[in-house]
């Protein structure tokens, strides 16, 4: 019997044989996707400042931009993101109870002054900032219209300046603390081996997997005697399914790094997006309405499972590489 | 000294047709979910060594049972967010009864039965209100809904009785979710669990929040001792350099004591209790994490963590007298004590997240 428990606890050790590249995936994949935030939303502050019509092509080009910078790094949650909730006073969403549109109306219907400052603008409930926020200010017809123009535009500018400094306070951290850590996994109390900081990123792939998959199409599709074509995310902007598009290229990206001598996980991978993005091309619904109609949900459905392949070769191929166990209970536990 | 099956057996001569109770089902011990290789998801009765005692097949898949005080009677409740629950006849291997939980509800795969089994409480999602509620069933007359009262906060997942008899205690997990977005969870930045004890007419009598810096630790998984003591179990939601503690003691109208391994080993846990047991007898306390295929004993009294036992995706613990028996993913149930692991053994099939006790005389 003690043999038999020997035996057991040396096979689990010889699980965890990470040599996964964290330096390489900070310097490639965390470092720049921050980088191109930070500067997409310094843009973004930019032309706000004379661009605050809920109209204004540089405007929404800017929020977009910077919107796609956000999503490319979304699945990066965890260090810097998660100080102080600024994952979510960027991206306040899912918004089940509709907190935004409500905070948004009460911030105009008081021309609440807490606009003013930045330091005020900090205080403001995470669900009347950031790009989701922002998005109601310029496409949603309730908030777009002649009333109140001037106070909407000073809380356009605050909400961009807002996501700027937050974007800002990420990069800043990542650079001069969080980095390190990572890459210097097994010397500091954050991560104490190098197989916790690849775990972590690891975990980074999984969840935002599993988050495009639950949330950002299963939102939407809701159930098949209730279809939700509103729960996309970014549909009044027309972004949902380029967000599914965006946060693949996001975690693809990371999986593939850290699958690096893994050449068998590596390609399961790759076969595994692939096909993913085949579908997603294909499908000609950008905001996922086609969700009421059996055909058009019949599509999104597709896609789903295509997100759900990946995530099934991510925890079955990837993971046992990391020492990440893929067992039962382990992968989905309650 | 006459035994209990003779005993038994001499009623049945003299024409005394006692009620079955659980001896007929064999005694088991324990009841467990398990996913078989066909997929096919079952309940198992266990006996005390881990031997299969029983199984009856289960729509879908499970998550915990209730096994009813004196019939030989077990409730299987469904995986979250389930809408199902079979009662089963653990004698003839028969559903007695399905639960469906009412439109707007779900289960949350855990329930308790009041101390004379006539009512069932479950723990439900009123996903609509995102509040928690009680279902109450009507055990004694087929398992009709009586009605429901507030659970005291979000997600409750988890309900058991004190040894008081009249009241329950329920962990509110604080996590929102709703079944048209899966198992995504809606709240993590505002979420607040709790755990709340309530009368069995839905009086809230205490209630207890962690710190706030650790509002996204979900108090999922509740064991109770014959003295009072709650332990609970929780998952973190928050960032997982942060490792706090998972491990809570508490009393009603007290406040709560967390424990936590040394560093090292409780790093080990990746921020994850899946299941928790108390072992009275011994005065420990066990949690599992899969995540981290690490089973934990802990003192109750002096808060000290007395090992630490490695296990793929182990998750079911329950008290097993001199020990816990553990369950896991790979198939193995085993007995193991602070000491180590006394026995085991391996099942063609996996075992879900929760083994239950079955109380007996």
């Amino acid at each position: 019997m003690r043999r038999a428990l020997v035996l057991v606890a040396a096979l689990w050790a010889g699980t965890a044989a990470a040599e996964a590249p964290v330096a390489a995936i900070v310097e490639g994949h965390v470092l720049p996707g921050f980088t191109r935030l930070a500067e997409a939303s310094a843009t973004l502050d930019a032309t706000a400042d004379d661009h605050c019509a809920p109209e204004d092509p540089a405007l929404r080009a800017a929020w977009g931009a910077a919107f796609d910078a956000w999503i490319a790094v979304s699945h990066l949650r965890f260090g810097p993101t998660e100080t102080g909730d600024r994952a979510f006073a960027l991206a306040f969403w899912p918004d089940s109870r509709g907190a935004t549109p409500k905070a948004l109306a009460g911030l105009i219907a008081a021309r609440d002054p807490v606009v003013e400052t930045a330091e005020g603008f900090a205080t403001v409930s995470i669900a009347a900032r950031g790009f989701h926020a922002l998005e109601f200010l310029i496409y949603d017809p309730a908030f777009t219209g002649d009333d109140a123009a001037a106070y909407r535009c000073a809380l356009v500018q605050a909400m961009a300046g807002d996501i700027a400094r937050i974007a800002a306070d990420i990069l800043t951290d990542w650079r001069a603390d969080y980095a390190e850590r990572m890459r210097d996994a097994g010397g500091n109390d954050t991560y104490r081996t190098p197989d916790e900081a690849a775990q972590e990123l690891f975990k980074a792939v999984s969840t935002g997997l599993q988050f495009t998959s639950d949330t950002r199409l299963g939102r939407p599709l809701g159930t098949f005697d209730k279809p939700r074509p509103t729960r996309a995310e970014a549909w009044r902007s027309g972004r949902s399914l380029r967000h599914v598009v965006m946060s693949l290229d996001g975690t693809r990206d990371l999986a593939l790094m850290l699958a690096e001598g893994h050449p068998e996980a590596a390609a399961a991978l790759d076969a595994a997006y692939g096909r993913a993005f085949a579908i997603a091309r294909d499908l000609d619904d950008p905001v996922f309405a086609g969700v009421e109609t059996p055909e058009g949900r019949f599509q999104v459905e597709i896609l789903q499972q295509a997100v759900d392949a990946i995530r099934r070769v991510v925890a079955q191929d990837l993971g046992p590489t990391l020492g990440v166990a893929a067992g039962f209970n382990a992968l989905d536990g309650d | 000294m006459t035994s209990r099956r003779g005993f038994l057996a001499g009623l049945l001569a003299a024409g005394v047709v006692p009620k079955p109770g659980w001896a007929d089902a064999g005694d088991p011990a324990y009841l467990t979910a398990a996913r078989l290789p066909d997929r096919s998801y079952w309940l198992f009765g266990l006996t005390e060594t881990g031997d299969e005692l029983f199984r009856l097949p289960l729509p879908d898949r499970g998550h915990a049972a209730a096994a009813h005080p004196a019939r030989p009677e077990a409730v299987a409740f469904a995986r979250r967010p389930g809408t199902f629950a079979v009662v089963i006849d653990c004698v003839t291997g028969a559903s007695k009864a399905v639960l469906e939980s009412p439109p707007g509800r779900h289960f949350y795969g855990h329930g308790a039965f009041s101390a004379d089994g006539g009512l069932l409480f479950a723990p439900e999602n009123d996903y609509k209100a995102a509040r928690g509620v009680i279902g109450i069933w009507d055990a004694a007359r087929g398992y009709a809904r009586l009605g429901e009262f507030s659970s005291g906060g979000v997600g409750p997942h988890d309900a058991r009785l004190l040894p008081d008899g009249e009241t329950i205690v329920v962990a509110n997990g604080g996590i929102e979710t709703h079944p048209e977005a899966g198992r995504t969870k809606l709240n993590l930045s505002t979420m607040r669990p709790n755990l709340t004890y309530l009368r069995l007419d839905g009086t809230a009598v205490d209630q207890t929040e962690l710190d706030p810096a650790l509002h996204r630790n979900s108090i999922r998984h509740l064991a109770v001792g014959p003295d009072g003591l709650v332990a609970f179990a929780m998952q973190w939601e928050g960032d997982l350099a942060a490792h706090p503690p998972l491990l809570g003691l508490h009393r009603m109208g007290g406040t709560p004591r967390l424990l936590a391994a040394g560093d090292e080993d409780h790093r080990r846990m990746q921020g994850y209790a899946g299941s928790i047991a108390l072992a009275p007898a011994s005065g420990q306390v066990a949690i599992t994490s899969p995540r981290g295929g690490l089973v934990q004993m802990f003192d109750t009294v002096t808060g000290t963590c007395l090992a630490s036992h490695a296990g793929p995706d182990v998750c079911g613990v329950s008290d097993a007298g001199r020990g816990f028996l553990i369950t896991a993913g790979t198939g193995i149930v085993s007995l193991a004590g602070a000491q180590g692991e006394i026995w085991r053994r391996r099942h063609a099939c996996q075992w879900d997240n929760h083994l239950v006790r079955v109380a007996r005389g």
